[in-house]
C-alpha cells in the first residue's frame, strides 16, 4: 500500500497537479473565510489564484496540448500584482483612517 | 495575419478611442493642473466618441483578433448601454458636490471612470475565457478604486476594502472554474467549448462544479444573492455618482457577459426543427434551473431588505439586487424572447435608476443627507424633483404608464411563454412588495411635512435639465416602446448563433 | 361621432388630463380658477356623458361583436412589425361602448362632476388635489370605455397612484395607513391581472386582413372568441386547468377592487379616511370597478370558467351581504357603518351575477348604477355632518330632525333608498338581482334576503339614533344644509328617485346587452355547472 503510493507520487501526472491546486484552493478558501486580519485574507485570495494557476498549467501540459493554458497562466499572474497593489494599497487607506486592518472591526456601514 | 489585425484594429475602434481619451485625461491633467473640471470634459468628449463609433458598427458580425473579442450586435448594444451612462454619470459628476470637492484630483476620476468604461466595453464584447477575466477584473480594479474615492471619508474607505476582498475572492473562485472548464474542453473561447462539449461527453459533475464556481463571478459582477454582500456597503460608502454607475453599467456589463457565456457555450447547435430564437441547451445540462433559483433569491431578499433601509442610497442598492433578480428571469429563459426582454430591461432600467440616483444626488448636495427622514415635506420644498422622483420610483416598481412596466410586461411575457409560470408569479409578488418601500419615500415626501428648515430647495437649470433628459424617456418609453423593442430585437443577435 | 376630428370616447376620457394640464399651469394664488376649472371640465364630462346616453342605439348588443359596439374608435397604438422571436406585436388604441359600459361611463362623469363640488371646502395644496382627482377620473373613464386589455389595464393602473395621494395627504388621521393599504392590495390584485393578460396575449392570435400574418392581440374582442385560441396554447380549450387558474387571477384582481369578502379589509380604511369627495369617488365608482371587470372580461373570455365558478360566487354574494350588513350594524362611526353597507350592496351585484340569467344581470349592472348614487349620497351626508361637528359617532348625536329639518329630508331619501323602499331605485335593482338569483342558487337567494332584513335594521336604527329622540345641547346650533352641498346631492336624489319610478330609462340601455352575455355565457362552453 504504502509503496504503491510512494510508485503513485514519483510518476507525477495530471492528477497531483489537480490534487495539489484543489489542496491551494481549499486552503485559499479557509484562509478568506476565517482570517480577520485583511492581508491575511489578501493572501488567501493568492492561494485561490495560484491554485487556479496550477490548473491552467497542468492542463496545458497534460490535458490539450495547446499552449492557452500557460499563457492564461502568465496574465493571471500579472493580474494577482495589480489585484494585490490596489488592495494593499486600500488597506494602508483604511489602516490611517480605523487605525486597524481587522474587516470586523469596519462596521460604519450597516443596516 | 497582419491584414487581419489592422482589420481587427479597425473594428476596436470604440476601445481605441477610450484608451486614447484615458491617456489624454492623464496628460490633461498633469498640464493643466489641477482645481479644473477640464478632465470631465476631455473624458466626456472620449465617450461621446467611443458611443459614436460604437454606434456606427451596428449591424456588424464578426469576431476580432482571432476570436478574443466579437463585435455583433448584441455587443454593441451594450456597449451603447455603457456609454450613454457613462455620459451621465460624467454629466452628473459635473454636479455633484462629492466630485466637485475634491476636483484636485478629478483627472484620476476621470481616467479611472474612462478605465471602468473601456473594461465594460470589452466585456460586452468578450468572448474568450482570457478576454472575461481580463475585462472583468479591468472593471473591477478600477471600481474598486473610485469606490473609495474620497479618501477622506472613512466610510468610503470602508466600502472600497469590502468590495475588493469580495471581489477578489469571487474572481478567484470564477478563475477556478474556468481552468476546470478548459481542462475538460481544451478550449478557451466560447465557441471552442461549444465545439468541445457537442463531440464529446464530459465529466457531468465536473462541468457542474465548475460552472457553478465561473456563475459565483458573475453573480458578484451582477450582486446576485448570495454574493451580493458587497452591494448595500460599496453603494452606501462609495460617492453617489459611482454608485449610480456600478449599479447601472457594471450590472449591464456583467448580464451581457453572463449571458453571451451560457447562450454560447451551451447552446445546442445540432437541436433541429426548432424555430427561429429558441434555444436548447446541451446535453440536458439544466443550468437555468440553478439561475432560476437565483434569481428567486436575488428578488425576494432584495425586496424584503429594502423595506427596513433608512438610508436611501443603501434602499436603491437592495432595489438594484432585487432588479438584478428580475432580470435574471429573462436569463433563465435565454431565448431571444428572453434576451430581448433582459435587452428591453436594460434600457429602461438605465434611464429610471440613474434617474433615481441623480435625484437623490442633487438633494443630498443641498441638504447633506441620505436618510429617508430627510425627504420629509420635499414635495413642498422641490415640488418638480419630487414629482420626478415619484415618476422614476413609480417606473421602478413597473406600474403604466412608464417604462419600468414596458420592462416587466415582457419579462414576464418571455416567462410565461417559455412557461416557466411559477417563476413569473414569483416575480408579480415580488413587485407589489417592491412599491411598499419606494412608496415609504414617496409617503416622505409628501405625506408628511417638512421637519426643521422648510426652506424651498432650487436647483440651477441644468441641473434640471438632466433630471427632465431621464425623465421623459421613462414616460415616452412607457407608452410608446416600439422603438426600444424594435432596437433590442435587432439586438439579440450574437456571432455564430443562428 | 366625432368632435373636432377626435372621437367622443377619446374627448370625454382625455378632457380630464387637459384639465390637469391647466389647473397645473393656473397660479397658485388663483383660488377660483383653481377651483372653476375642474367644475367646468367634468360639467362637460357629464354633458357628453348625456349625449352618448341619449345617442346610445338601445337595440345593439355589443359585449363580443364589433358591429354592436357604439362610438367605436379603433387605431393602433404600437405595430412593431418583423419581430421574428415574437410575431407582430399590435397594440390598438380601441375603445367604445355598449349597454354594459354607457351606464358606468355616465356614472363616473355624475360622480366625478358631483366630488368636485364636494370638494370645494379644500384648503390644503388645492392645486395637487384637483390634478390628482383629474387624473383619476380620466383613469376611471379610460377603464369604461377600453376595449383593448392593454389600455384597459394602463388605465386601471393610472388610477393608482392620484387615489393613494389624495387618501394619503387630503385624508383623515390615519391616512397614511389607508392610503399604502388600498395601494398594496390593488397592486397585487393588478399583477395577477397582469399575468393573466400576458398568458391571454400568447394564447389569441387573430389574422391580418392585408397581409394573412397571424398577429397576437390584446384585442378583447378577439379573446371572447374561442376560434381565435392557438391550438395547444397555455389558454386554449375548454375547461383546462389553466384556464381556471387564469379565471381565479383575473377574479382576485377584480375582487380585490369590488371588495368581495376575504379581500374587503382595505376597504373600512380608506374610506373612512378620504376626504368626502374621495370616498364618493371610491364608492360610487372604483369598487363598480371590479365587477365591470368581471363582467366586461372573465365572463365572456371564460365563459367554462365563470360557469365552474359560479357556485363559489354565489357563495362569495352571501357572505358579503351578509357579514357586511353585520359588521355595518356594529359600527358607531357614520362613515364606517356606510363603508361596510358598500360591501353589503356590492354583494347583491355579485348576486345578480352569479344568477347567469338576464334578470340578474340587469339587476347586478342596474345596482352598480344605483349603488354609485346612492352610496354617493350617503358619504356627501357623512360629510356635512362632519364639516359641522367634526365627528362621526352616531350616538352622540340625536334629535337633529329638529336643528337640520332639510338635511333630515335629504339624509331619510338616501337611507331609505339604501334599504331598498319602493319607488326608489335601489329596491328596484336589489329585486331584479333576488328574482334572477333565485331561479338558480334558490338557498342562497333566500339565505341573502336576510341581508335586507339587516340593511333595514342598522339603517333605520342609525336614523333614529342621529335624527329622533332628545335634541343633544351639544349640537343645538348646527346650521342646516347650505346651497353647495344640496347642489350636490340634490341631483342625485332625483336621479335615485327617478329612477324608482321610472326604471326604464335605464333598463333599456341594458337588456340587449346582457341579454347577450347571458347567452354567450352560456353558450360560450358547454361544461357541467358545480354540483
Amino acid at each position: 500500500m504504502a509503496q504503491e503510493f510512494i510508485q503513485w507520487l514519483s510518476h507525477p501526472g495530471l492528477n497531483h497537479f489537480l490534487i495539489i491546486s484543489g489542496i491551494l484552493f481549499s486552503f485559499g478558501i479557509f484562509a478568506v473565510l476565517t482570517r480577520r486580519n485583511a492581508i491575511l485574507v489578501l493572501m488567501g485570495i493568492e492561494l485561490i489564484l495560484n491554485a487556479a494557476n496550477i490548473n491552467f498549467i497542468a492542463f496545458s501540459r497534460y490535458g490539450t496540448g495547446t499552449l492557452d493554458g500557460q499563457v492564461i497562466a502568465i496574465f493571471v499572474i500579472i493580474l494577482a500584482a495589480a489585484e494585490a497593489a490596489i488592495a494593499l494599497a486600500i488597506v494602508l487607506n483604511i489602516y490611517q483612517n480605523f487605525n486597524t486592518v481587522n474587516v470586523d472591526e469596519l462596521n460604519q456601514l450597516r443596516d | 495575419m497582419v491584414e487581419q489585425l489592422l482589420q481587427s484594429l479597425s473594428r476596436f475602434l470604440p476601445e481605441t478611442t477610450l484608451t486614447v481619451a484615458l491617456c489624454s485625461t492623464v496628460v490633461v491633467s498633469l498640464f493643466l493642473g489641477r482645481k479644473s473640471q477640464a478632465t470631465l470634459f476631455v473624458a466626456l468628449a472620449g465617450l461621446v466618441l467611443a458611443t459614436w463609433f460604437s454606434f456606427d458598427q451596428m449591424g456588424v458580425s464578426e469576431t476580432i483578433f482571432s476570436g478574443m473579442v466579437a463585435v455583433d450586435p448584441f455587443s454593441v448594444f451594450f456597449k451603447l448601454l455603457v456609454g450613454l451612462s457613462a455620459i451621465l454619470i460624467l454629466l452628473f459628476s459635473l454636479y455633484s458636490s462629492e466630485v466637485q470637492s475634491t476636483l484636485h484630483r478629478a483627472g484620476e476620476y476621470s481616467a479611472l471612470i474612462l478605465a471602468m468604461a473601456l473594461g465594460m466595453f470589452l466585456m460586452a464584447g468578450a468572448s474568450n475565457l482570457l478576454m472575461m477575466v481580463l475585462a472583468i477584473e479591468l472593471t473591477s480594479l478600477s471600481s474598486y478604486i473610485l469606490a473609495g474615492y474620497t479618501r477622506e471619508a472613512s466610510d468610503s474607505s470602508e466600502a472600497s476594502l469590502k468590495y475588493i476582498i469580495y471581489g477578489a475572492v469571487s474572481t478567484g473562485v470564477m478563475l477556478y472554474g474556468i481552468s476546470i472548464l478548459y481542462g475538460l474542453t481544451g478550449a478557451t473561447d466560447f465557441y471552442g467549448i461549444n465545439r468541445a462539449l457537442t463531440e464529446e461527453s464530459v465529466n457531468s459533475v465536473a462541468l457542474l462544479v465548475s460552472i457553478i464556481m465561473i456563475l459565483v463571478g458573475f453573480g458578484y459582477k451582477i450582486s446576485a444573492v448570495p454574493f451580493h454582500f458587497w452591494t448595500p456597503d460599496v453603494y452606501e460608502g462609495a460617492p453617489i455618482t459611482i454608485t449610480a454607475f456600478l449599479s447601472v453599467a457594471s450590472k449591464a456589463a456583467g448580464f451581457a457577459l453572463m449571458m453571451r457565456f451560457f447562450k454560447v457555450s451551451f447552446i445546442d447547435a445540432n437541436a433541429v426543427g426548432l424555430p427561429t430564437g429558441v434555444w436548447t441547451s446541451l446535453q440536458g445540462f439544466e443550468w437555468n434551473k440553478i439561475v432560476a433559483i437565483l434569481s428567486v433569491l436575488t428578488m425576494t431578499l432584495g425586496n424584503l431588505v429594502a423595506v427596513w433601509q433608512n438610508n436611501l442610497k443603501r434602499l436603491l442598492a437592495y432595489s438594484s439586487i432585487a432588479h438584478a433578480g428580475y432580470m435574471l428571469m429573462g436569463v433563465v429563459v435565454l431565448s431571444d424572447k428572453g434576451l430581448a426582454a433582459v435587452l428591453i430591461y436594460f434600457m429602461v432600467y438605465l434611464f429610471m435608476n440613474l434617474g433615481a440616483f441623480y435625484v437623490v444626488m442633487l438633494v443630498a448636495n443641498k441638504t447633506g443627507s441620505e436618510d429617508i427622514d430627510s425627504y420629509k415635506g420635499l414635495g413642498h420644498r422641490s415640488p418638480l424633483v419630487s414629482v420626478a422622483m415619484v415618476i422614476f420610483f413609480i417606473s421602478l416598481a413597473g406600474l403604466p404608464p412608464t417604462a419600468g412596466f414596458i420592462g416587466k410586461l415582457f419579462l414576464f411575457a418571455a416567462l410565461l411563454d417559455a412557461t416557466w409560470i411559477w417563476l413569473a408569479v414569483v416575480g408579480a409578488l415580488n413587485s407589489v412588495v417592491s412599491l411598499y418601500y419606494y412608496v415609504r419615500v414617496v409617503r416622505n415626501m409628501f405625506l408628511r411635512d417638512p421637519e426643521g428648515n422648510a426652506e424651498p430647495i432650487l436647483f440651477s437649470t441644468p441641473q434640471l435639465a438632466i433630471v427632465m433628459l431621464l425623465l421623459l424617456p421613462t414616460l415616452f418609453f412607457g407608452l410608446f416602446y416600439s422603438p426600444m423593442v424594435e432596437l433590442a430585437n435587432a439586438s439579440v443577435m450574437m456571432f455564430g448563433i443562428r | 361621432m366625432e368632435l373636432l376630428g377626435i372621437g367622443i370616447l377619446t374627448w370625454i376620457t382625455f378632457l380630464p388630463i387637459i384639465g390637469m394640464v391647466a389647473v397645473l399651469i393656473v397660479p397658485k394664488e388663483n383660488q377660483g380658477a383653481v377651483k372653476w376649472l375642474p367644475l367646468v371640465i367634468t360639467g362637460v364630462q357629464v354633458v357628453l356623458a348625456v349625449i352618448i346616453f341619449f345617442n346610445f342605439n338601445r337595440g345593439m348588443a355589443g359585449i363580443n361583436t364589433l358591429e354592436g359596439m357604439q362610438f367605436v374608435e379603433k387605431g393602433t397604438w404600437i405595430d412593431i412589425k418583423g419581430v421574428p422571436w415574437f410575431g407582430r406585436i399590435v397594440v390598438e388604441y380601441f375603445m367604445g361602448v355598449d349597454g354594459l359600459s354607457v351606464s358606468m361611463v355616465l356614472l363616473t362623469a355624475l360622480i366625478s362632476f358631483i366630488a368636485v363640488i364636494a370638494s370645494w371646502n379644500i384648503e390644503k395644496s388645492l392645486k395637487g388635489y384637483m390634478a390628482m382627482l383629474l387624473l383619476l377620473d380620466t383613469g376611471m373613464m379610460g377603464v369604461f370605455v377600453a376595449l383593448d386589455f392593454f389600455l384597459f389595464y394602463v388605465f386601471w393602473e393610472v388610477m393608482l397612484l392620484p387615489m393613494y395621494f389624495l387618501i394619503g395627504v387630503w385624508g383623515g388621521p390615519r391616512r397614511e395607513y389607508a392610503a399604502i393599504k388600498f395601494f398594496l392590495y390593488t397592486l397585487l390584485g393588478s399583477v395577477l391581472m397582469l399575468l393573466a393578460m400576458i398568458a391571454l396575449y400568447f394564447s389569441v392570435t387573430v389574422l391580418d386582413p392585408s397581409t394573412g400574418e397571424k398577429i397576437y392581440t390584446f384585442n378583447m374582442l378577439a379573446m371572447m372568441d374561442p376560434a381565435n385560441f392557438e391550438p395547444g396554447s397555455l389558454l386554449a380549450g375548454v375547461g383546462t386547468q389553466w384556464r381556471y387558474i387564469a379565471y381565479v387571477a383575473l377574479f382576485i384582481g377584480f375582487a380585490i377592487k369590488v371588495p368581495i369578502f376575504p379581500f374587503h379589509t382595505w376597504l373600512p380604511d380608506a374610506h373612512v379616511e378620504a376626504p368626502t369627495a374621495i370616498s364618493v369617488i371610491l364608492a360610487g365608482v372604483l369598487l363598480k370597478m371590479g365587477t365591470y371587470g368581471i363582467l366586461r372580461i372573465s365572463y365572456p373570455i371564460f365563459p367554462d370558467a365563470a360557469n365552474y365558478f359560479v357556485v363559489p360566487l354565489a357563495i362569495l354574494a352571501l357572505i358579503n351581504i351578509v357579514y357586511g350588513a353585520l359588521c355595518a350594524m356594529a359600527q358607531t362611526d357614520l362613515k364606517k357603518l356606510i363603508a361596510y353597507s358598500s360591501v353589503s350592496h356590492m354583494g347583491v351585484v355579485l348576486l345578480g351575477m352569479a344568477a347567469m340569467n338576464t334578470q340578474g344581470m340587469v339587476g347586478a349592472v342596474f345596482q352598480m348604477f344605483n349603488h354609485g348614487t346612492i352610496t354617493a349620497m350617503l358619504f356627501l351626508i357623512v360629510g356635512v355632518i362632519y364639516d359641522r361637528a367634526h365627528t362621526r359617532d352616531i350616538d352622540s348625536f340625536g334629535g337633529l330632525a329638529i336643528t337640520m329639518p332639510k338635511y333630515t329630508g335629504i339624509m331619510t331619501v338616501a337611507f331609505f333608498a339604501a334599504l331598498g323602499l319602493p319607488g326608489l331605485s335601489g329596491f328596484i335593482s336589489e329585486a331584479f338581482s333576488f328574482l334572477g338569483a333565485f331561479q338558480t342558487h334558490r338557498v342562497i337567494t333566500i339565505l341573502s334576503t336576510a341581508g335586507i332584513v339587516l340593511t333595514a335594521a342598522y339603517m333605520l336604527w342609525a336614523l333614529q339614533r342621529m335624527f329622533l329622540g332628545q335634541p343633544n345641547e351639544k349640537w343645538a346650533g348646527l346650521p342646516d344644509i347650505n346651497g353647495r352641498e344640496l347642489s350636490a346631492l340634490v341631483p342625485l336624489a332625483i336621479i335615485v328617485i327617478v329612477l324608482g319610478v321610472y326604471p326604464g330609462l335605464m333598463i333599456d340601455v341594458l337588456t340587449s346587452s346582457l341579454n347577450h352575455l347571458v347567452e354567450v355565457v352560456k353558450t360560450g362552453a358547454p361544461v357541467a355547472l358545480v354540483p
